[in-house]
Formats: C-alpha cells, structure tokens, sequence
C-alpha cells in the first residue's frame, strides 16, 4: 500500500485484541473459510481502511489495525465464515479493487 | 484540480478541463478494457460475426486474461486451485466487467456536466462508492501498465527524469491517487 498522507490515523484506543470465549457448543463447528486481504503497493491505506469499514462494518480502530497488518505482513485475514460466506466477501474485496483470496482457515 | 469539499451533504471539486478530458480519457479505456458486450459499439449485423462474438463472450467459459491489468482488476480467488479460481470467475466475473463499467459511467456522467470544467464537479453522496472504486480501478491499470509491482519499484519511478516517457503515465497516476485521497478525506 501507498502512504499518500502524511499525517497518522489516531492509534487504535480498544486495539481490538478482546477473545471472546467460543460457547462449548460451537466448539465442532468452527468456521472453516477464511478471506484474506494481500498487500499491494497501489491501493492507498486510507482506502483500505475505508473499504473494511463500510464492507465489513468494522470500527476505525479495527479497521486501522487490519491496513496495518496488511500493510507490514504482507497479508491479513480480514473474516471468516462458510465457502459461500466467504466467496461472497472476496467477490466484494475485488469489487473494491482490492486483492483478496479465500482459503481454508488453519 | 483543487481538493473536494463538502456542501450539505455532497461533495465538490473545481477540476480543470485538462484534467476533465485526462480522466475522461481514460475511463473510456477503462470501459474498452471491461469489454463488456454491448458496451463497445453496436452487435455487428452479420449473422455469423455476430454468432463468432456470442461464442467469444460465452460467459460459461471465462478465459483469465493475458492482459496483466485486466488480471489484477479480477485476481484469482483460489490461488492454489486453479478448477475453483475458475468456477469463482463463471459465477463473478461478468457481473463484476458490467458493475465496473456501469461506475465507470457515472464518473464519466459527473465529468461531462462540469462542462469542460466550467462548471464545478459534483458527487453525490450514493455516488461516492462508485468514485472511490473506479478511480481505484484506473489506479490498479495505470499501476500495471508502470510495472509497479513493490514499494521500490514505486519509489524509482517517483525519480525518473522529465524526459522519460513513463514520467506523464506516472505524474497522472499520482493525480489519481491525490484525487481519491482528496474525497476520502472528506468523507
């Protein structure tokens, strides 16, 4: 991604990292799909950031750290869910123009 | 051009009739590019041409392009599995070639009633999606066409000298960019 702005989004205040315990019973049925956002040296950061909140509704904060770890790891799994779930995402990823695959989640 | 601003709930731009007739430019090799039937010139009368270019858009048999800017607008969704990135491409693909031109058109539409500038751009705020995406698609076009493909090869164009030809390509993909910048700023 491209730095076109020079002045930092705010850091991230809740951070997002909250787990929250899996009921017992969805112990078996976790979601097997993933759709993962790569990291392409055109698209702009603030795009991206735009892009996870109005598609995904994802706070700033959430959003932010999810550029970011796009932006610096090469790579970031952005949700998950079913295949179709999941399709239905990255379809919606390269509406945007950005470059998402879906895999099965490890 | 100068940065968009918002007026009650929509948002405009002076933009110069350079700037107009460039982006307008090259969203009609946006939507050439797309090829989406129908969308470049008239069915051709003859019957059999006309059969010969059913069967060259049978969209059951998408083909991935070998035009490299094309393949970035529809990445594979399967990377390791060649048989699933291709049923993705027979479900999506022709959907997403028509979507893009129908965004690319309402870009080109705003364009056209600034009046060759005379008049300011306006975006609606329903329009601000298709805004962002397409001048992103041209962004990811403009991109391929520079080879960039990292970060570096980005920063060595940004050195180029006046008298290389890939300056203008490169000074109008940084204009998009500033463009896109601009209404997500104010959004």
């Amino acid at each position: 991604m491209t730095l076109m702005s020079t002045t930092p989004e705010a850091p991230a205040p809740a951070g997002g990292t909250a787990v929250v315990e899996r009921p017992a019973d969805e112990l078996l049925t976790q979601p097997p799909w993933v759709t993962i956002v790569w990291d392409d040296p055109v698209n702009l950061m603030s795009y991206v950031t735009h892009v996870f909140v109005t598609y995904f509704h994802y706070s700033k904060a959430k959003a932010h750290e999810l550029m970011m770890q796009v932006h610096n790891e090469g790579k970031a799994v952005v949700a998950s869910g079913s295949r179709e779930e999941m399709e239905r995402d990255v379809n919606a990823m390269h509406e945007f123009g950005l470059w998402a695959t879906l895999d099965r989640s490890e | 051009m100068k940065a968009f601003k918002k007026r009650r709930g929509e948002f405009w731009a002076k933009i110069e009739e350079p700037e107009v007739a460039l982006v307008s430019s090259l969203l009609e090799q946006l939507i050439e590019l797309l090829d989406v039937p129908g969308e470049n010139g008239p069915e051709p009368e003859d019957p059999f041409e006309a059969l010969a270019r059913e069967l060259a858009d049978d969209p059951d048999q998408p083909e991935v392009s070998d035009d490299p800017a094309v393949r970035r607008l529809f990445p594979d969704a399967y990377p390791h599995d060649p048989a699933a990135s291709s049923d993705f491409r027979r479900f999506t693909e022709a959907d997403q070639r028509r979507r893009k031109v129908a965004e690319a058109r309402v870009v080109l539409e705003a364009l056209a009633e600034t009046d060759a500038g005379a008049r300011p751009l306006r975006v609606p705020a329903d329009d601000v999606t298709a805004w962002l995406r397409t001048l992103n698609a041209l962004r990811l076009t403009v991109a391929t066409r520079l080879d960039i493909t990292d970060e570096e090869s980005a920063e060595q164009l940004h050195e180029l000298p006046d008298t290389d030809p890939r300056a203008f390509m490169y000074s109008v993909y940084e204009f998009l960019g500033w463009m896109q910048e601009s209404l997500l700023r104010v959004l």
